[in-house]
């Protein structure tokens, strides 16, 4: 093979000599020329073509931080020279981890792979080590629950870490799951109850992992656990101490739609089904006990111990789950949408939980109304269930997402609970229009696009074109926009907006991976050990990914990629060998294997 | 009829300015928060659009571009930051090269060299001819009158007589611009009385550029400042050019200048002056507004040409009034060698918008009544709010 190196896009300076990698890759096998191209070349496929011709070249390689991105012109060039096309290869520094002490080496190895047309993850495998049996799994939403469910049912012990007081996660707060209009809490409480009740499953709220230490397979964690002042094991969650409770507070759980006391439990069905105290609320600790307390005095079963100090648990455990999820991009910087501003542009969760029967209006799905709030003596917008239904809303796609100032990904969800929503609107509120403005409709999985289908068929508005901004002219909402296939400029009246606001990573995930010494990628998802090979295993050995905080996924997806993951802990531990870290692989080990590979 | 697709359009277009159109992914923000797109003339992404598809002809014929005053409120809001703004720059560069007949423009455009190595040739040519048919005649110690270094009358016939090539140019542009538009551009039939009904459209336009306001209405910063400086700048260059080509005799016979034509000028160049630093400094600094971020080498030829023209001009003014003779005769010289270029070049670079935009504004709002006539009610949702 008569090969060309070539670098497009690399960052120098992150530890990487541009210089010293091009030198190496010219005295690899085969390799005839090396072109530094430099960052964010514009290339012509007729000028590659002569350097092909001019060197004779029938493998390509791109090297570089972004490498894909370059590859369909590489390809035309091969095409225009007569060459096979499918010898175009990658050698991606930033996708296998080209960063910190190892990038030089790193960097070495993918091209050595790639001149050997040999995916790197192949030959990339660290040497096992012996595997504790327990396994932790950080964060219980579902995909944690399915995880932590998968590897207790094989009867391994494991422990569930979840940072609120209850678990569930986003998926306890969703009414309906598209495509199949199935109720999310039917799904997901019998699992909940699951994990509560289960032996093996040792379950630890209002925690948060501190530190981690130790090698792949016995890695030692410290769990901070706040004190949740309330007796698990006792109490009943007869909701005593709410009524009596002074404090109110914005109700994460129900997306700050409504209020929650001091003592509270998120929501009725939560495991485990026991109140908690809101120690930055609760006016006996803010005080530090000179003040109130009305609770204790008022639970009959004596289990409110408002005095109780948060606690470190340290742990063993041999592989670690992380499944920390997403949550909702910050819109109220994208000022056009005028959120904050007007009271019924809402976010998606927010009316996630307004047309949810448990949320405050019992799944009437109504504007906000105006109200006194008699604590602070100011008028607020308040979701009320005598409201008034709205007699048109406007639900607008990729809100942060696919742009480039906020999310330049797509998060994957947004098409499709929006058309859920239309649904919901068109089935509890008769004659109202529902108006879906959207780019590009992604409905992309299985009964999908007839799912969206089927939301034409009922009579929503479903708009290609993107709205530019939502104003109020005589309190009335108004939408601005452009109706691409009716060729017009809309202004669209509504009673009400719901933005379908794209995914972030959860706020965690940064001092996390620095626990962990995993890498995240450039928008802050955790990086798989191999998008397409290994999408479940980090870098470092005995570390998974599950769920959105890999990447923004559906709950399908979730489910099976927590599955994937628990089958991975499990072949750990049942050959008692896992995996190793990928930084102890030296380059030299690498360049021996894909040879071997490559002769196989 | 067939539609024509020109693949290599939209690498023609880069060369013009407008690079990252094969971004754009058709969202409809950019129409959407355009102060000026209306249901008849609706852009950028449709302009965007035909771009991509290389729909060379629909652009040709289409009154869109100019329509567009680059407030950059679109670019500002791009989701895929493909600045539809500057594409409808570029739109209406490639347009200016459409019109033009000779291709020169479309060179110009396209090389920056060729541009300024054609300035200057023309500059040296200039001081040639002056020194062939002036210089020798005149003493340089004479600004005007009788053994003038370069006497009134002699530059009112040149200027008169590069006036009129200009005109001509120019003309032959501008039909070429209404046959496009008017003509090809345009399905339905036109009425001749449109054109008589609308005639105001032109001069209102032309002297008060509304829509530049409108336009800058719409931001919340530094309210109206470009529009008022362009203003300024357009009228100082329009009241200097009826001086020049008709008043000239007054203007430079001293010591008395009759004073409308000190009053004028002393405006006109006020104007000038104010424009061409602020428009300078605007493209300088880069980050005032989104619409001077990027600046094609024809815009700088525009701007400091124009600068030096002023500059010149004021100099010799100056040196006139304080008696140094010899020196206001060299800035006059000066002057010369930048206005003929400047002056040639007119039909063929930016400064032709001058007339193309009031002439664009008149011919869209015909085809708007044209069409109102033809119009087919659709059954849209969609409820207009006022």
């Amino acid at each position: 093979m008569r090969t060309g190196v070539f670098f497009c896009q690399v960052e120098e300076g992150k530890n990487i000599n541009i210089n010293a990698i091009a030198k190496y890759a010219a005295n690899l096998p085969g390799v005839e020329t090396v072109q530094i191209l430099g960052t964010k070349p514009r290339l012509d496929a007729k000028v590659l073509h002569d350097l092909i011709k001019a060197n004779n070249l029938n493998r390509i390689v791109i090297a570089g931080d972004m490498p894909g991105y370059y590859k369909p012109v590489f390809t035309k060039a091969m095409a225009l020279a007569g060459c096979n096309t499918d010898e175009v290869r990658l050698a991606s520094f930033q996708e296998h981890g080209a960063s910190g002490e190892i990038a030089m080496d790193r960097a070495k190895a993918t091209i050595a792979c790639a001149n050997m047309a040999v995916p790197f993850s192949l030959v990339a495998v660290a040497s096992g080590n012996p595997v504790n049996n327990a396994t932790l799994v950080i964060g219980a939403g579902i995909a944690g629950i399915q995880a932590s469910l998968e590897i207790a049912n094989a009867d391994k012990h494991v422990y569930l870490v979840e940072q609120t007081g209850t678990i569930g996660g986003h998926m306890a707060m969703f009414d309906k799951t598209f495509p199949t209009l199935d109720c999310a809490a039917c799904i997901l409480t019998p699992k909940m109850v699951a994990v509560g009740q289960h032996d093996k499953i040792h379950l630890l709220t209002n925690s948060r992992v501190t530190e981690v230490s130790g090698n792949p397979g016995s890695y030692r964690v410290k769990i901070h656990q706040r004190a949740r002042r309330i007796d698990v094991e006792s109490c009943v969650a007869c909701d005593l101490c709410a009524e009596v409770c002074p404090v109110n507070v914005e109700s994460e759980f129900d997306s700050k739609i409504s209020y929650r006391k001091a003592v509270y439990i998120p929501f009725p069905q939560a495991v485990p089904n026991a109140y908690l105290i809101d120690g930055e609320s609760c006016t006996y600790v803010l005080s530090e006990g000179k003040k109130c307390g009305v609770c204790v005095k008022k639970c009959l079963k004596e289990c409110i111990h408002l005095d109780e100090s948060d606690k470190d648990i340290d742990i063993e455990v041999g592989n670690i789950i992380i499944a920390t999820g997403y949550e909702l991009l910050d819109v109220g910087k994208i000022e056009e949408y005028g959120y904050g501003k007007y009271p019924n542009v809402l976010t998606s969760l927010e009316f996630e939980r307004l047309t949810n029967a448990s949320g405050s209006t019992g799944g009437k799905i109504v504007t906000k109304t105006k109200r006194l709030n008699k604590r602070t003596k100011q008028e607020e917008w308040v979701f009320m269930p005598d409201g008034l239904p709205p007699r048109s809303v406007a639900i607008i796609h990729c809100v942060g997402s696919r742009n480039k100032k906020y999310n330049s990904y797509c998060s994957r969800v947004c098409c499709m609970y929006s058309l859920k929503f239309a649904h919901l609107i068109k089935e509890k509120i008769p004659n109202v229009n529902v108006y879906e403005f959207y780019i590009d409709m992604r409905a992309f999985g299985k009964g999908y696009e007839e799912f969206a289908e089927r939301i034409k068929h009922e009579g929503t508005y479903v708009v290609r074109g993107h709205t530019t901004s939502v104003d109020m002219v005589n309190e009335q909402l108004i939408v601005r926009g452009e109706d691409i296939i009716n060729d017009k400029l809309v202004e669209t009246k509504v009673d009400m907006v719901v933005l379908a606001v794209g995914l972030v990573p959860a706020p965690g995930n940064e001092n996390l991976s620095r626990i962990l010494g995993i890498t995240r990628d450039i928008d802050g998802w955790f990086s798989e050990m191999d998008y397409n090979g290994n999408p479940t295993i980090t870098e470092r050995g005995g570390i998974y990914v599950a769920g959105v905080c890999q990447s923004p996924k559906d709950i399908p997806d979730t489910v099976a990629q927590a599955s994937a993951v628990a089958a991975g802990v499990l072949g750990s531990i049942a050959s008692g060998i896992g995996i190793g870290n990928l930084s102890s692989v030296t380059l030299s080990e690498i360049e021996a294997r894909s040879k071997t590979v490559h002769t196989l | 009829m067939a539609i024509r697709i020109n693949p290599k359009f939209i690498d023609d277009i880069d060369r013009f300015g407008a690079e990252d159109v094969q971004l754009c992914y058709q969202c409809g923000d950019c129409s959407a928060v355009c102060p000026h797109a209306d249901d008849t003339f609706k852009f950028p992404r449709k302009p965007m659009r035909r771009l991509q598809m290389g729909l060379e002809r629909k652009i040709e014929t289409s009154l869109e571009p100019w329509l567009c005053y680059y407030c950059g409120q679109c670019s500002d809001q791009c989701p895929r930051e493909a600045d539809p703004g500057e594409t409808m720059m570029s739109l209406r560069r490639w347009l200016i090269s459409r019109y033009d007949f000779t291709g020169i423009a479309r060179q110009f455009f396209k090389s920056r060299a060729t541009e300024i190595l054609a300035i200057i040739g023309i500059a040296l040519l200039t001081l040639i001819y002056l020194y062939y048919f002036s210089f020798s005649k005149g003493n340089i110690h004479i600004y005007d009158g009788k053994g003038a270094f370069l006497p009134s009358p002699f530059i009112h016939e040149f200027d008169l007589s590069v006036g009129l090539v200009l005109l001509v140019f120019l003309a032959i542009n501008a039909f070429r611009m209404w046959y496009f538009t008017m003509i090809k551009g345009i399905k339905v039939h036109v009425p001749w009385w449109l054109y008589i009904k609308h005639i105001l459209t032109f001069p209102w336009h032309f002297f008060t550029q509304k829509r530049y306001a409108e336009c800058e209405s719409k931001r919340n910063t530094k309210i109206f400042m470009p529009w008022i400086i362009h203003l300024g700048l357009m009228l100082g260059y329009v009241i200097m050019l009826v001086l020049v080509m008709v008043f000239i005799e007054d203007l430079q016979y001293g010591p008395e200048i009759k004073w409308q034509a000190h009053i004028f000028g002393y405006l006109a160049s006020i104007g000038l002056i104010i424009g061409t630093i602020y428009f300078i400094n605007l493209r300088l600094s880069k980050t005032a507004y989104v619409q001077f971020k990027k600046s094609h080498s024809t815009d700088w030829v525009f701007v400091v040409l124009l600068f030096f023209i002023v500059l010149t001009g004021v100099a010799q003014h100056i040196f006139h009034r304080t008696g140094l003779i010899e020196y206001a005769n060299i800035s006059y010289v000066i002057h010369l060698m930048c206005v003929v270029p400047w002056l040639l070049r007119m039909p063929v670079s930016k400064w032709a918008h001058l007339v193309y935009r009031p002439l664009a504004m008149y011919f869209a709002a015909i085809q708007r009544d044209a069409y109102k006539k033809h119009e087919v009610q659709s059954n849209s949702f969609s409820i207009s709010v006022k």
